[in-house]
């Protein structure tokens, strides 16, 4: 990756990222949003900058799933502008950070092939946020066949884990490892990319670790509540503050007491300590619980990139602060809008919020 | 049996007997079948009100977490995560004999799956979809339990409305009118009887004179 030159690009970058954050919808107008009717959300919703997507899709979709898509479309939209403005250096970065959302695509693009779907049924559930744009996933809709799919994306980043674990996961018929596996070496390339030559740089480092922290803690809650045995040790990502090894000896615990004592005494971030030992008395873990558990994980992520993006106003923390605002935000509102289309109350609605 | 059509003959007699015999064994045994069917129909019917009850709670609880898998995930996640299931559960349907009534008898499997098996990654989902998977595995395991209660229990009534309606003519048709051809019958032959002993009489008074 090309280090960038001077504070210059920064301060341009940064300044416009400052001011998009400034658009986005701010938490007050979420606990308005929950007190309309859902026409009223509608309505507030197609006034604001989803305005364009939502006519133009008006043809092809109805009520919520237009508004759903809509988020979806503005989404990538978004992200897409976020790269073109982005200068070099900063945009590899960006590029690998939002490489998420081509591993979700091509597992979509791959899962329907696999079932037989018609590239129109495809098409409706990507997100082109990342790096594969709109043009390049449609183009490998059409390919008749996951092998064809797999030829197609020769240029991408992660295609030696894709071309390595295709066949298994063709054979087998599940594609879970394969997408475990795509996203261990996202974080893997993000890790390896990440550090020098970009401002703020070693601290995302720090940052990303955290994630992989609290993915793999989700992950070892949900695989501890669901009783998982087998092969666990390849949910696991690696790069955290525990290694799989690690991860794997607490899931094999037995006592939840134990399990608990175990992750506490390894954790350096207290934050997150303090966080485990409030669900630890609370109701320990059961299935209802973990969503609960997941929330706060993700919101206690989101504070530390508000927290740094705050410290390094002009670094890589402003754009992907803004990034992960944006994504809140589509979160959010489409958790709006299906809570009140499914009836859902205003209590268990924001329960489910990111803010 | 209209009585006209009846012929006034000793063989006629005994055989109208054997049929009325066979009749009442026949309702006795029919009588039986009923009530045994009754009985079972309502333990079945206890069961199914279990199963309903247990189906409905959990068709509830599937439908609250679509909504909250959807409010959560979004419904293009979800649509994706879905496209993973790669094995279709399969119904195993066998037969057993409740007094007669040939039942069936589903097992399923492939239906409760484990967190692993599911076809969708754990590092891009949420523990909701854990959650909504696992309520529809139930709500199809209750589905199918609740068909062969239901099946079952729909068999037992039929059968019960055919064996009351056989009961009921017999006892209310074929018993009553076999009877009356006997009593028929019976009559003719005792007037018959007494027409041919005043006949003698007449005959032999007639041969004194």
């Amino acid at each position: 990756m090309s280090a960038i030159v001077g504070s210059a690009p920064y301060l341009y970058v940064c300044t416009r990222f400052r001011v998009r954050r400034m658009k986005l919808i701010p938490q007050e107008e979420y606990l308005r949003m929950l007190q309309m009717s859902l026409p009223e959300i509608i309505r507030l919703i197609q006034e604001t900058e989803y305005k364009r997507e939502i006519d133009e899709l008006s043809h092809s979709f109805r009520g919520i799933d237009l508004i759903e898509v809509a988020l979806s479309w503005n989404l990538a939209k978004t992200y897409q502008k976020v790269l073109e403005i982005m200068p070099e250096g900063l945009r590899e970065m960006t590029e690998s950070y939002l490489r998420r959302w081509d591993i979700q695509n091509v597992l979509a693009i791959l899962r329907g092939k696999a079932q037989g779907l018609p590239p129109g049924k495809i098409k409706e559930v990507l997100i082109p946020a990342g790096e594969l744009d709109r043009d390049y996933l449609d183009k490998i809709i059409t390919c008749a066949e996951p092998g064809k799919v797999l030829e197609s994306l020769k240029r991408w980043r992660l295609y030696p884990v894709l071309a390595r674990e295709l066949p298994r996961a063709t054979e087998s018929g599940s594609f879970s490892f394969l997408e475990n596996e795509l996203y261990k070496q996202f974080y893997h390339d993000i890790l390896d990319e990440t550090g020098a030559g970009i401002k703020g740089g070693k601290e995302f480092l720090e940052f990303l670790r955290l994630e992989i922290d609290i993915r793999n803690l989700q992950i070892l809650f949900r695989l501890r509540v669901n009783g998982a045995k087998g092969e666990v040790v390849t949910f696991f990502i690696p790069g955290g503050t525990f290694t799989v090894e690690e991860l794997v000896r607490l899931h094999e615990t037995s006592s939840t007491d134990a399990f608990f004592d175990s992750l506490t005494a390894q954790l350096k971030n207290r934050e997150l300590i303090s966080l485990l030992g409030r669900f630890r008395q609370k109701n320990g873990l059961v299935p209802g619980a973990l969503h609960e558990i997941e929330n706060a994980l993700t919101l206690m992520q989101y504070s530390r990139l508000e927290m740094m993006a705050r410290y390094h106003s002009f670094s890589i923390w402003p754009i992907l602060a803004y990034i992960e605002r944006k994504k809140q935000e589509i979160t959010n509102l489409r958790a709006i809008t299906r809570g009140k289309q499914a009836g859902l109350s205003t209590e268990q609605i924001r329960n489910y919020l990111v803010m | 049996m209209a009585l006209r059509d009846v012929k006034p003959t000793r063989s006629e007699l005994i055989n109208l007997k054997r049929k009325i015999r066979l009749s009442e064994r026949g309702y006795n045994i029919l009588k039986m079948k009923r009530d045994g069917l009754i009985l079972e129909f309502f333990k079945v019917l206890d069961e199914a009100k279990t199963t309903r009850g247990a189906l409905e709670e959990k068709y509830g609880k599937a439908v609250g977490m679509i909504a909250l898998s959807n409010t959560v995930e979004g419904t293009l996640a979800l649509k994706s995560a879905a496209l993973s299931v790669k094995e279709i559960p399969t119904i195993q349907l066998k037969s057993k004999n409740i007094m007669g009534v040939v039942v069936p008898e589903i097992s399923s499997s492939k239906v409760k799956k484990g967190l692993l098996e599911r076809g969708y990654g754990l590092l891009g989902t949420t523990s909701v979809m854990d959650e909504t998977a696992s309520s529809y595995e139930d709500l199809v395991e209750a589905i199918i339990r609740s068909a062969e209660i239901e099946t079952t229990m729909k068999k037992l009534l039929d059968e019960i409305e055919s064996t009351k309606r056989r009961v009921n003519a017999l006892e209310f048709k074929v018993i009553p009118e076999l009877t009356e051809a006997r009593d028929f019958i019976k009559m003719r032959l005792d007037e018959m009887e007494r027409e041919e002993l005043f006949r003698l009489k007449k005959i032999k008074a007639r041969t004194k004179g």
